[in-house]
């Protein structure tokens, strides 16, 4: 092969000059019904991929992209309603704890009084109770008394007798 | 012309190394139709048939059964269809691009595919009885087309948005620039469509001879190249086709 660069350049333009001369049959230039027929076909193939291709296709993208958009939107709704519960349940916990405390308040004091209340009735009982003991002794010593001077009169008037005689002493 | 000749030597080794540059593969049409006698090129035909086959089977499989989370072929699909997307809305705006998707869309699918067909599908081991089988964007009528519904596209959104009124931006900013701005809607297809051809038919030629000259290896960089730049080339074919669409569409600022 003892081609050269130059050859070859010469080939192609000898070739690209036999393309145009032959003319009549062929050619590089050589326009004919081919053009207007390529034209329609590719009309059709427009036609047909618009149908086949990119209608479909486009009411796809756009259908997934309104899909994406409402899940998305949804999705921020759904959390901002989800911080609304949130916070409506820390204040509802927080009232409550505050509610529990004050119950628990109330029902100590409540137990306060209720023991003040018993201690204090208790004393009250154990007070007149004692009050009646009391009472009930000193009866009883002044019964025990009574009964002691009547012996004590008796006795004495016996000691009397004894001593001085009955005679003496009833008179 | 013994060098031509021994160009169109195929060789032995399975990726013929034939060039059949500007040789067609006429179908003759109208004839059936009575419409007079037209020709077609039969090649361009029938890989951008098996290109459009792609297209449309793998649209179908892949919508066949769409699920909110994708899977598998649906979520190559949407990814297509994002890419394609971001072109349009790129180009003409987030506003009004929605209905140009489809067209600008299509436009670099079409061109992507095709490009990249010429490039990974063999294409030389089905023998057709002249030229050869490529990409069906190495055809000018191909590209031409393509620019042309172009045109057509831009002028129907602009009139479509402002009616008669669009033609007012022949002469904006001034009067003076009238011939320029005509003279742009000649070389708004005509670029369109002899960059895509050039580009596709010159990376054909180039790994072509490469495998002529080089039959092992050496050509891969070159074909890696290809692939890049004809993935490149579809960007550039839509993003123009949505540039223009969306030019068209802009509102006077008053």
């Amino acid at each position: 092969m003892t081609i050269t660069l130059v050859e070859m350049t010469n080939w192609m333009i000898l070739l690209a000059a036999e393309a145009v001369e032959t003319t009549k049959e062929g050619g590089l230039f050589d326009f004919d019904a081919t053009l207007p027929l390529v034209a329609v076909q590719f009309l059709i193939l427009v036609a047909l991929l618009n149908v086949l291709f990119y209608k479909p296709l486009t009411r796809v993208l756009d259908e997934r992209a309104e899909y994406i958009r409402q899940n998305l939107n949804q999705a921020k709704e759904d959390s901002q309603k989800s911080e609304e519960l949130a916070q409506k349940f820390e204040k509802q916990l927080n009232q409550a704890r505050r509610e529990s405390q004050e119950i628990i308040a109330q029902a100590q004091a409540e137990a306060q009084e209720q023991a003040a209340k018993n201690i204090a009735q208790a004393q009250q009982e154990v007070q007149a109770q004692r009050e009646q003991a009391s009472a009930e002794i000193q009866e009883q010593k002044q019964k025990a008394l009574q009964s002691l001077e009547s012996q004590v009169d008796t006795l004495s008037r016996q000691i009397l007798e004894k001593l001085v005689g009955t005679e003496l002493a009833q008179r | 012309m013994t060098l031509l000749d021994g160009l169109n030597v195929t060789l032995a080794f399975p990726l013929a190394a034939e060039l059949e540059v500007g040789e067609h593969f006429y179908w003759e049409i109208g004839n059936y139709w009575e419409i007079g006698n037209y020709t077609v090129h039969g090649q361009v035909f029938i890989t951008s048939w098996v290109v459009i086959a792609l297209l449309l089977v793998i649209s179908f499989l892949g919508t066949r059964n769409l699920q909110r989370v994708p899977s598998g072929f649906q979520n190559f699909l949407e990814y297509a269809l994002d890419f394609v997307r971001d072109i349009a809305k790129a180009q003409i705006g987030e506003k009004e691009y929605r209905p140009w998707v489809p067209f600008v869309g299509t436009l670099f699918l079409f061109i992507f595919v095709a490009n990249w067909s010429g490039a990974l599908i063999p294409w030389k081991l089905i023998e057709i009885p002249e030229s050869e089988l490529a990409a069906p964007t190495n055809d000018i009528n191909t590209t031409v087309a393509l620019a042309l519904l172009t045109s057509l596209a831009y002028f129907y959104a602009g009139i479509s948005k402002r009616g008669i009124g669009y033609f007012k931006k022949y002469i904006e900013p001034t009067p003076i620039l009238l011939p320029i701005n005509i003279l742009e809607e000649f070389t708004k297809p005509l670029s369109l469509s002899f960059r895509l051809f050039g580009n596709i038919l010159a990376d054909e030629l180039v790994v072509a001879v490469l495998v002529f000259l080089v039959p092992l290896f050496v050509p891969l960089p070159v074909m890696a190249l290809g692939l890049f730049t004809s993935a490149i080339q579809a960007l550039i074919f839509a993003t123009l086709a949505g540039a223009y669409i969306g030019e068209s569409l802009e509102s006077e600022e008053e």
